[in-house]
């Protein structure tokens, strides 16, 4: 057989066999722990493997365009049917009524447009496919990984028996087929079945507890991204009308009458299906609500799966709107996005909730980027999505196993969690530090973005501030990770070895790929845009440069090593020292932190974070931010039509 | 951007001279606009040599790599810019240094060292931005963020960007902590006894987070540099003057709170900085 064929199939069907097999065997434990390993390690090797074959493009075989067609049919049916099910189930009118919209869209599509059965679009492994192959099967397996003891933990904290954990992994790997589906086929309708998919499986997955918070959140998740597919049913109708065809690339490629605004409209609802997946404002609800989520199903929402579908589609159709009143739009509401969130951010202490918030705020830059669709901001918005992806999984995931430990995702509480959880404190710092710092790739991303984005004043004067906040947010976090009481030297904590085999990984991989990064971006990401868009980034002397900038990554990075150890070296000698209380007006006891009071009491000292939330609370930027968007969103409609 | 083991040693030298320079005059004319007479020139760095020979008391061990890494990055963003490197790096990598100076402060217990520690992070909330504006004003004038580039331009920039000059004196006295920006730690003892975010830092770790701030001051200053062409006196008159403004400003100014110093950098700042960059951005 063809490896190409055979590794692309992998891909796809694997996570459908390995979340049947979860459902139907997963009543044993051992079982259900194989065929989560096997599964995710079979998709890292095909992904890797994938990566060896690309570029290339297969045909759907007309042999095969019946069944295929008619199992698209079916599923399109069984989708709706279960959305259906639900909303009456829970008597929710607005997913009732967005399902039957869908439903009445789909039956005018299929009825009566695509009657002369045009050509369907194939498979396609490009770089962008690969990259997102990538980050959905390795990011996606390592956290499925990590699920497997995080569950067990989770089932006997709250006494549930019998165990719902067959359902649970059923769904998560079907989530990584569904992803991967969507991200190699090329077909519009195609994509639209694995898209609702998607929606289907993170109702299932936040409303996983049954708790009556759990149902609520997911039931708002459903409905939100129900209008993601109308919006996306919608949009492929009019890319159908507007082309003639449902390949992506032909639909973006086909010739446009003058005047014709079918094609903008198209681009502007697909558009708009992206902004609710990837959670942009004013449809950020559905994502904080996930939260209630056992950690893993946030770690997969945020980093490798949902909410990248929206950055990577909008990727896609992106040389189809360069210059355009559509891109200033998106370029705008991405940056406001970048700008809001981050605010949002700094208001909360909820460790969970300040990770869901970063995560809309990276999203928004990477909507800025796509907006401003010039070579070097696609660049930037590539590689963002790729270490937002490792990192965000590996900071969720780090949080998750915090939460299981001191059974609270407060930051207040992670007071002197280097004590007590020693190694998990340092991979959080680093994942922070590699969240905001030089020499990393995160930051890596943010010079190009800023570079690609410095013309376009509104949106670089939002990334300005923006970028101010979030480094007060997270810097806020690391103090916090080390502060007082601080036991002796280091004694690493017990975790279950999947727990660090997956932190491990990602911390390790993502500090690898940092140093590696001007070479990822010569020889991998920039060839995406090359075609269309030339390269504007060369690698000189292991950094990057550009006409108008350089960024000495390797330089930096050694210097960054050679800085850290001689940190290290000033923190071991620390150890060593005298040691003395913080400072009190010299009234301290000597005992922990507490001073002398009056008659001569011991009071302690509590200090707490500034979150400001006068200025950056929920309630009050909540109004402002979801009218900031909406008008952003009448805004990018509303110039199209 | 070539250099050797000299360039950098030279490099080094030139920014703690610079920025030792700064400080010890800035205690001068501070005494004199107080009718004393002030210490010696150079009692910055004896303080500085007398601090390092003292015994490491540690709060906090963490707080040792803190300072550590603090005067590391403070003292390669500035060798960046000697180096000329491109602008945005400077800025990110000196950004490090505030970063790890602040999460050292949040690692003690005390009370003082938290409120410092926030109101330093809300004094980079206030700059940080500004700074970045300026930036992509030099952008927008010339074309690149590279150092070589703007060192080399052969017209002043003071004329296309005068707000932009306005703004980066403001991002000055923010980062020099001067009043009325002097929130997070504050020379002037009248106004303050605890200082601040440094509280818990002392002995050697106090010594190497005052040579990172020499260096951060010597960056800061070295900044006004980019507004006038040339290897003449112009260029470096323009740092000492708008070094003077901030001194006589922190001696005719009591500290002011955190929200009108965030009130006053996101609007009069940004303002400013919004109306000038249009203009460029015309031109």
């Amino acid at each position: 057989m063809d490896p190409r064929v055979l590794w692309t199939v992998v891909l796809m069907l694997a996570p459908f066999a390995g979340a049947a097999s979860c459902v139907f065997l997963g009543r044993s434990p051992s079982a259900r722990r194989a065929v989560v390993l096997a599964t995710g390690a079979l998709l890292i090797a095909a992904a890797l493997a994938l990566l060896g074959e690309a570029p290339f493009r297969l045909e759907i075989h007309p042999g095969l365009r019946a069944p295929l067609g008619i199992t698209l049919m079916a599923a399109d049916a069984a989708l709706l049917a279960a959305f259906l099910y639900y909303g009456a189930k829970y008597r929710h009118a607005g997913i009732l009524l967005l399902t039957l919209l869908q439903a009445a869209g789909l039956a005018v599509f299929k009825g009566v447009l695509t009657h002369s059965a045009a050509a369907p679009g194939g498979i396609v492994v490009d770089g962008l496919a690969c990259l997102m192959v990538l980050v959905v099967s390795i990011v996606g397996a390592l956290i499925c990984f990590q699920a497997l003891p995080y569950m067990d933990n989770h089932e006997r904290h709250y006494g549930v028996s019998p165990s719902r954990q067959p359902r649970f992994f059923g769904v998560m790997l079907l989530f990584l087929g569904a992803m991967n589906g969507f991200v190699l086929f090329h077909d519009l309708s195609f994509l639209y079945v694995f898209f609702e998919l998607t929606t289907l499986c993170s109702f299932l997955l936040i409303g996983h507890d049954r708790t009556h918070l759990a149902v609520r959140n997911a039931l708002r998740a459903l409905w939100m991204n129900s209008l993601g597919g109308v919006a996306f049913v919608l949009g492929m109708i009019e890319a159908f009308r507007s082309s003639g065809t449902l390949d992506l690339a032909g639909a973006l490629a086909a010739p446009r009458l003058e005047g014709d605004a079918t094609y903008f409209v198209a681009l502007a609802l697909l558009g708009i299906a992206c902004l609710v997946k990837s959670a942009q404002f004013p449809f950020q609800g559905w994502l904080l609500g996930a939260m209630v989520a056992p950690t893993p199903v946030s770690a997969l929402l945020h980093s490798s799966t949902m909410v990248k579908i929206g950055v990577y589609f909008l990727l896609r159709l992106a040389p189809g709107f360069p210059g355009s009143f559509l891109g200033q739009a998106l370029a705008l509401a991405g940056s406001f996005g970048f700008l809001a969130a981050a605010g949002l951010a700094v208001g909360q202490s909820n460790g969970k909730k300040v990770l869901a918030y970063s995560t809309i705020s990276n999203l928004g830059l990477m909507f800025a980027c796509i907006g401003v669709n010039t070579g070097s901001a696609l660049l930037a918005a590539t590689l963002l999505l790729a270490f937002h992806a490792v990192l965000k999984a590996m900071l969720f995931l780090s949080v998750g196993a915090i939460e299981q430990h001191i059974e609270s995702r407060d930051i207040e509480d992670m007071r002197g969690l280097y004590t007590t959880m020693p190694l998990t404190a340092l991979i959080t710092l680093a994942g922070v530090v590699m969240m905001i710092l030089p020499p990393f790739g995160v930051l890596l991303g943010k010079w190009m973005a800023i570079e690609a984005v410095a013309r376009h004043l509104p949106a670089v004067v939002m990334i300005a501030l923006g970028s101010a906040l979030t480094v007060l947010y997270w810097a806020r976090w690391a103090g916090t990770l080390l502060s007082d009481p601080l036991g002796g030297r280091f004694h690493a904590e017990r975790q279950p070895a999947l727990t660090w085999i997956a932190l491990g990984s990602l911390g390790l991989g993502a500090a690898a790929l940092s140093v590696a990064a001007p070479w990822i971006v010569e020889r991998g990401l920039a060839p995406i845009w090359h075609p269309a868009y030339g390269t504007a980034y060369a690698v000189v002397a292991g950094g990057l440069e550009s006409a108008t900038g350089a960024f000495a990554v390797l330089p930096l990075s050694l210097a960054a090593a050679c800085g850290l150890a001689l940190s290290a070296f000033a923190l071991h000698r620390a150890f060593g020292a005298r040691r003395v209380p913080p400072y009190l007006s010299g009234l301290q006891t000597g005992e922990g932190a507490s001073f002398r009071g009056p008659l001569q009491q011991a009071v302690r000292v509590a200090a707490r974070n500034y979150y400001l939330d006068r200025l950056f609370g929920e309630d009050r930027l909540n109004p402002w931010v979801n009218l900031g968007g909406a008008i952003l969103l009448t805004l990018i409609l509303g110039g199209v039509l | 951007m070539s250099f050797g083991a000299l360039h950098v040693l030279g490099g080094l030298a030139g920014g703690l001279l610079v920025g030792f320079l700064a400080a010890g005059l800035d205690r001068i004319l501070t005494a004199r606009l107080q009718s004393r007479i002030g210490p010696p020139l150079l009692q910055p760095v004896y303080d500085v040599v007398k601090l390092l020979g003292k015994e490491a008391l540690i709060v906090n061990a963490w707080q040792a790599f803190c300072a550590c890494t603090t005067l590391l990055t403070a003292a390669l963003a500035w060798l960046l810019f000697v180096l000329q490197s491109d602008l945005l790096l400077v800025f990110f990598v000196q950004a490090v240094g505030a970063v790890f100076l602040v999460v050292g402060a949040l690692a003690s217990g005390s009370p003082y060292s938290h409120i410092g520690a926030h109101r330093e992070l809300l004094q980079m909330l206030s700059y940080e931005p500004l700074l970045i504006l300026v930036f992509i004003g030099m952008y927008l004038e010339t074309g690149s963020f590279r150092l070589e580039v703007l060192f080399a331009w052969p017209r002043p920039l003071l004329w296309r960007m005068p707000f932009l000059f306005l703004v980066l004196a403001f991002a000055l006295g923010i980062k020099m902590r001067k009043s009325p920006f002097d929130l997070s730690a504050c020379h002037h003892a009248h106004q303050e006894l605890v200082r601040g975010v440094l509280t818990d830092y002392s002995g050697p770790l106090l010594a190497l987070t005052e040579i990172a701030h020499v260096f951060e001051v010597a960056l800061m200053l070295g900044l006004f540099t980019l507004f006038w062409p040339g290897g003449g006196v112009g260029r470096f008159l323009l740092p000492v003057a708008v070094w003077a403004l901030v001194i006589g400003v922190d001696n005719a100014t009591s500290r002011s709170n955190w929200r009108w110093m965030l009130g006053t950098a996101w609007g009069l700042g940004l303002g400013l900085a919004i109306v000038n960059l249009v203009w460029i951005g015309q031109g």
